[in-house]
C-alpha cells in the first residue's frame, strides 16, 4: 500500500499541479535572486550602446571568428578538466575510502579539498608560477637535478592551453572528491563478498557491480566539474594574461575594465553560454537515463 | 498544523540569526563621529586662487556634511597614490565613515555601480568616482554624474577638467619600468633597450592590452619612442610586435608579488605604482624606478560626484579635501603628480623632501581625450593580430 | 602474521594515488608559503605574516564572513534537501529544470547577479499595483543587506550543493527509507529530519564544505554590497604589495582548513565503508 503511494506512475489521489508546490519553495527562491536579478543579461543582449532594441549582438556571436574561437577553446578546456579531473579525482576518493587508506587520511583529504575547491583566481596563479613559472622553484629543482631547463629544451610552458589545464585541475580534483566520496561510500562490502562468492575477479567486479551502481554518480560529478570550469575566468585572467581568449575573458572584456566597449555584446555572449551549458545538460541528461536503466 | 510551527520557527531563527550577524557586523563597521566640529582649519593657508573661499559656505559644507554622516567610495585601493592615508585623514579630520566599495573595482565597474544604484540610498551606492580618463565625457554624457567646482577649481589646468565642472582630473604619472635588481642588474635606460636580448622572458604589462587602460597606454606611450606619435599608436603594435618575437615579452599580468620572484624582472607601470611598489619591498628584493628618457607619457584620472549620490555634501566635503593643498600633498606622498601641483610649485607650498623624491617628468606628454581615443580602437582591434598572441593550439 | 602477508595487506596503489595527489596540492603551496617566509632579505621569517595579522579587522572580518558562511549552509540545506527529496520521490519530472538552474550560477558572472540584486531590491517592497509599503528596501539597513548577501552565497553555492545532496540521496535507497518510516506513521517533517537528514551526512558536509569555501573567499558580492566580510578586506590590505597577499593567502588557506575540521567534527560525517577492495 505504501508502495503504490509512492509510485508516481500510478494515479495519485492528489492532482497534477498539487506535486508541483513541493518544488515551490525553490523554484521562488530562484526566481527572486537568480532569474530576476540575471534578466539584465537577457535584456541587455538585445540592446544596443545606444539602448534601443537590436539583434545585432546575437549575430555578432556567429559572425565573429574570434567569439566562436573563444567558446570552443572555452568547451576544450572545461571538458578536459572535466575528464581529467573526473579521472583522478575519483582515483583519489577511491584510494581514501574503499581503497583502505587510514581514516585520519580521510579526513585530512576532505577537509584540505573544501579549501582547495575554492583555492583559485590570483592566489592559485601565483603558486603555480612559483612552483613551475621560469623562475619556479620546481623547475629550477628538475635544471639542478636533472639538467634540464624546462622552459629553453622542452616544449613546457605554464602560460599555455595544458598549463592552464593543470593549474585548473587544482579545485577540479577536490570538487571531485568531495562529490565522489560519499557515493564511494555506498558501495556496499556485502556486494564485494556476494561478487567474490561468485567467483568474480576485481576486474569483474568494478566493471559489472561498481561502475554501473556509480555512473549516474560520475556524470553528475563530471557536469558540475565542466560548469565549474566553464564559468571560470580570474585564474585564466591571471595566469595567462587574458591571452588564452576563453569566453569569460571575452565576456569581462566587454562588460568590465578601463575602457569602453559594448555591454550588450558581453550579455549576448553571457546568453550563449547559458545555451551551452543547457546543451551540456541534456547531454547529460541522457546518459543520466540510460545509465539509471542499469540499476532498476 | 507542525510544518506551519516549523515554518515559524524558521523564520524566528533566521531573523535572530541575521540580526546576531549585523551586530557583529555593525561593530566592525561604525566609527563613532566626533563630537565637535572641526572649525573650517579645511582649505590650508593663503590660496592664491581669485575665487578665495569663504569661511561661511565651509562651515555650512562641512555640518551638512557631518548629517550625512557617511561617504561611500569605490575603487581606492589604499597603496594607489597614498589613498589609505587621505580616507583616514579626512575620516579624523571631519568625523564621517567612509564605506569603502569593491577596491579592485575598475572604470567601467564604477560607472556600471552607479547605474546600478541609481534608486539605492543604501551604502551600496558609491557618492564619489575615480576613473580613466575617457570615461569623464562618457559618464556625464549619460547623466551620471553632477558638476561641483571645487574652491581651488581655478588652479586646475584647463585641459584636464570639464569647463561646466562635471569632473576634473585629479592626479597623473608617467608611465616607468619598475626593474627588480637582484635578477637583473642592468636597468634599462628607455624603450629601445627593453628590445636587448638579455631581458629575454623578463618584461611584462601591468594588464591585458584589450581592457585595461594602463595596458593600452603602454602601448600607447611606446609609440611615442618608436616613431610614433600622439596620433598614431601603430608604432606601439610594432614595437611590442617585435619585442614578443624577440620572446622578451612575458605573457603575464604583471604585480609586485612576481616582480619580487623575478618571474617579470621588469614591469612596466605608472611611476607612482612602481614607487610605491619599491618602498614596500624595503629592499627584499632591491628594486629600480626608471622613467624612460624618450617616449615619456602621462596618464591622467578624474574625479567625479555621482549624479545619484545619497550623500551629495560628504562628496562635495571629500572633493574639496583632496583639491586643497593638504589632500594633494598627501596625493604626493604616494608619489602621484597631484593637478595642481604647477600651482603649488608656483606658490612654494611642497615640502622639499617630497620633491626630491618625485622623478624627473620633463617632457612628458598629455594626450587628448580624441587621441586617447582613437588609439584605443587601434590597440584593442589589433593587439592580437599584430602582436600574434597566439592561443595555443590544442589537440 | 609473516612479513609478506603484512605487505600484501598495504593497498599499493591507493597509497600511489594519494601520494601523488598530496605532492600536487602541496608543492604550490609550498612555493607559496616559500615566497611568504622571505620578506626579509636572506632570512627566513615572519614578517609579512606579522604584517599581516596586526590588524584587528583581520579577526573581526573572519569571523564575520564565517558566521554569513554558516547561516548560507543552513538556508541552503532548508532549501535544497526538500527539493531534492521531493524530486527523487515524487516529481522527477522537474529534474531537469531544476538542474539546470542549480547549473546557471555557473555561468552568471557574479557582478552581473550583484548588480541584478542592488538594482531590484534598493527599491521598496509593496504589494503589486499598490502603494502599501511592506518593508524598506533591503539595502538600507544592515539586517536587509546581510539577508541579500546571504540569498546571494546560497545562488552561488547552489550548483554544489544540490549535486552533493543529490548524489547522496542516489546512494542512500531514500525510497525504501521513506516506505519504512512512513509505515511507522512518520509525518514529512519527520521523515526528513530524523530519517533522511542522517543518512545524507557525508554528503552534507561535502556541500558545507564547498558552500563555506566559497563564502569566506568571496569578494564581489561582499565589495559591492558594503558588508564588512574577509575576501574585500584581504584585498584591501594587500593585493599591491609583493610579499604580504602570499602570506594572507595562506594564512586564510590553513584557518579556513582548521575551520573546516572543526565542521567535520561536529557534524561526525564519516562514511560507512571504510574496508579494504
Amino acid at each position: 500500500m505504501a508502495q503504490t503511494a509512492l509510485n508516481p506512475k500510478v494515479s495519485l489521489p492528489v492532482s497534477d499541479w498539487k506535486k508541483w508546490l513541493g518544488v515551490f519553495p525553490f523554484f521562488l527562491f530562484a526566481i527572486l535572486f537568480l532569474v530576476l536579478p540575471s534578466l539584465r543579461l537577457v535584456i541587455g543582449s538585445f540592446t544596443n550602446n545606444e539602448g534601443q532594441f537590436t539583434f545585432a549582438n546575437l549575430l555578432q556571436l556567429f559572425q565573429e571568428k574570434s567569439i566562436l574561437d573563444a567558446y570552443w577553446l572555452s568547451i576544450r578546456i572545461s571538458a578536459a578538466t572535466a575528464i581529467g579531473g573526473g579521472i583522478f579525482g575519483f582515483l583519489l576518493a577511491y584510494s581514501v575510502t574503499v581503497g583502505g587508506l587510514p581514516k585520519p587520511l580521510r579526513s585530512a583529504l576532505i577537509t584540505f579539498s573544501g579549501v582547495a575547491s575554492n583555492f583559485a583566481g590570483v592566489p592559485l596563479a601565483f603558486a603555480f608560477i612559483a612552483t613551475l613559472g621560469r623562475t619556479g622553484f620546481v623547475t629550477a629543482l628538475i635544471k639542478n637535478l636533472f639538467g634540464v631547463n624546462l622552459y629553453q629544451q622542452t616544449d613546457f610552458d605554464l602560460y599555455s592551453f595544458w598549463g592552464l589545464s593543470l593549474t585548473y585541475m587544482y579545485f577540479q580534483f577536490p570538487l571531485m572528491v568531495l562529490i565522489m566520496a560519499p557515493a564511494l561510500d555506498g558501495l556496499k562490502q556485502e556486494w564485494r563478498e556476494a561478487a567474490e562468492n561468485l567467483g568474480a575477479s576485481t576486474t569483474q567486479y568494478w566493471l559489472r557491480v561498481a561502475f554501473p551502481v556509480l555512473l549516474p554518480s560520475i556524470l553528475g560529478s563530471m557536469i558540475l566539474l565542466f560548469g565549474n570550469a566553464f564559468g571560470a575566468y580570474a585564474t585564466a585572467y591571471a595566469l595567462t594574461g587574458g591571452r588564452l581568449g576563453i569566453i569569460t575573458i571575452q565576456i569581462g572584456a566587454q562588460i568590465r575594465g578601463d575602457v569602453l566597449h559594448n555591454p550588450g555584446l558581453g550579455y549576448a555572449m553571457a546568453m550563449g553560454m547559458v545555451v551551452v551549458m543547457a546543451i551540456s545538460l541534456m547531454g547529460y541528461s541522457w546518459l543520466q537515463k540510460r545509465s539509471e536503466r542499469w540499476l532498476r | 498544523m507542525r510544518t506551519k510551527n516549523f515554518a515559524y520557527y524558521l523564520i524566528a531563527l533566521f531573523v535572530i540569526a541575521a540580526t546576531l550577524l549585523s551586530a557583529c557586523g555593525g561593530a566592525a563597521a561604525t566609527e563613532a563621529p566626533a563630537a565637535a566640529t572641526e572649525a573650517p582649519a579645511m582649505t590650508e593657508a593663503p590660496v592664491a586662487a581669485t575665487e578665495a573661499p569663504a569661511v561661511d559656505p565651509m562651515a555650512d559644507l562641512i555640518a551638512a556634511a557631518q548629517a550625512e554622516g557617511m561617504l561611500s567610495t569605490i575603487a581606492l585601493p589604499h597603496d594607489w597614490c597614498n589613498y589609505g592615508e587621505a580616507i583616514e585623514t579626512f575620516k579624523a579630520k571631519y568625523g564621517l565613515e567612509v564605506n569603502e566599495l569593491n577596491p579592485d573595482a575598475g572604470s567601467g565597474d564604477e560607472v556600471e555601480a552607479i547605474k546600478a544604484n541609481k534608486d539605492n540610498t543604501g551604502p551600496q551606492a558609491p557618492d564619489v568616482i575615480d576613473v580613466g580618463f575617457a570615461f569623464g565625457d562618457s559618464s556625464k554624457a549619460e547623466g551620471l554624474i553632477q558638476p561641483y567646482k571645487v574652491a581651488t577649481w581655478d588652479s586646475i589646468p584647463d585641459d584636464a577638467k570639464d569647463a561646466e565642472g562635471y569632473w576634473y582630473g585629479d592626479y597623473y604619472g608617467v608611465l616607468s619600468f619598475l626593474v627588480n635588481t637582484d635578477v637583473q642588474p642592468d636597468v634599462p635606460q628607455d624603450w629601445a633597450d627593453l628590445l636587448d636580448p638579455k631581458y629575454n622572458g623578463q618584461v611584462a604589462l601591468s594588464g591585458d592590452p584589450r581592457t585595461s587602460n594602463q595596458a593600452i597606454q603602454t602601448v600607447f606611450a611606446s609609440a611615442l619612442a618608436n616613431g610614433g606619435s600622439l596620433d598614431d599608436a601603430q608604432a606601439g603594435l610594432d614595437f611590442f610586435a617585435e619585442m614578443n618575437t624577440a620572446g622578451n615579452l612575458v605573457p603575464l599580468i604583471a604585480n609586485n608579488g612576481l616582480v619580487a620572484t623575478g618571474e617579470t624582472a621588469v614591469r612596466i607601470t605608472w611611476d607612482y605604482n612602481a614607487l610605491a611598489a619599491v618602498d614596500s619591498f624595503e629592499g627584499n628584493p632591491k628594486a629600480e624606478v626608471v622613467v624612460p628618457a624618450t617616449g615619456r607619457f602621462a596618464g591622467v584620472y578624474v574625479q567625479a560626484i555621482s549624479a545619484y549620490a545619497p550623500h551629495p555634501n560628504a562628496a562635495k566635503l571629500w572633493m574639496e579635501f583632496l583639491y586643497s593643498d593638504e589632500g594633494q600633498t598627501i596625493w604626493m606622498k604616494g608619489y602621484c603628480h597631484p593637478i595642481r601641483e604647477a600651482d603649488m610649485r608656483e606658490r612654494g607650498v611642497i615640502p622639499a623632501d617630497l620633491l626630491a623624491k618625485l622623478p624627473d617628468v620633463s617632457g612628458a606628454v598629455f594626450p587628448t581625450l580624441d587621441q586617447l581615443n582613437a588609439a584605443k580602437e587601434l590597440i584593442v582591434a589589433n593587439w592580437d593580430s599584430t602582436v600574434g598572441a597566439d592561443v595555443q593550439a590544442a589537440p | 602474521m609473516s612479513l609478506l602477508a603484512r605487505i600484501r595487506r598495504i593497498p599499493f596503489w591507493s597509497w600511489i594515488w594519494f601520494i601523488l595527489g598530496a605532492l600536487y596540492f602541496l608543492l604550490p603551496l609550498y612555493a607559496t608559503v616559500n615566497f611568504s617566509l622571505r620578506m626579509e632579505r636572506d632570512v627566513i621569517g615572519f614578517k609579512a605574516y606579522i604584517r599581516a595579522f596586526e590588524d584587528p579587522e583581520f579577526l573581526e572580518t573572519f569571523l564575520y564572513s564565517n558566521i554569513l558562511a554558516l547561516l548560507t549552509i543552513i538556508a541552503s540545506i532548508i532549501l535544497i534537501v526538500p527539493t531534492a527529496y521531493w524530486i527523487r520521490l515524487r516529481l522527477p519530472e522537474a529534474r531537469r529544470i531544476v538542474e539546470f538552474i542549480t547549473l546557471l550560477p555557473f555561468v552568471v558572472p557574479a557582478i552581473i547577479l550583484v548588480f541584478g540584486l542592488i538594482r531590484i531590491y534598493s527599491s521598496p517592497i509593496k504589494i503589486p499595483f499598490t502603494d502599501i509599503r511592506l518593508l524598506q528596501p533591503l539595502t538600507t539597513f544592515e539586517v536587509g543587506t546581510d539577508i541579500l548577501i546571504v540569498a546571494g552565497y546560497v545562488v552561488l553555492g547552489l550548483p554544489y550543493m544540490y549535486r552533493s545532496v543529490d548524489t547522496g540521496m542516489r546512494t542512500v535507497d531514500v525510497r525504501t527509507l521513506t516506505e519504512a518510516a512512513q509505515s511507522l506513521g512518520a509525518s514529512w517533517f519527520t521523515i526528513i529530519t530524523r530519517v533522511i537528514l542522517p543518512n545524507i551526512r557525508a554528503a552534507l558536509l561535502s556541500g558545507a564544505l564547498l558552500t563555506f569555501a566559497i563564502v569566506v573567499g568571496e569578494v564581489t558580492l561582499a565589495s559591492f554590497l558594503g558588508v564588512p566580510a574577509f575576501g574585500p578586506y584581504l584585498f584591501l590590505l594587500g593585493q599591491h604589495r609583493a610579499y604580504e597577499p602570499a602570506a594572507l593567502s595562506f594564512a586564510s588557506f590553513l584557518m579556513t582548513w582548521l575551520a573546516m575540521g572543526l565542521i567535520q567534527l561536529f557534524t561526525g560525517g564519516q562514511g560507512q565503508a571504510a574496508g579494504t577492495h
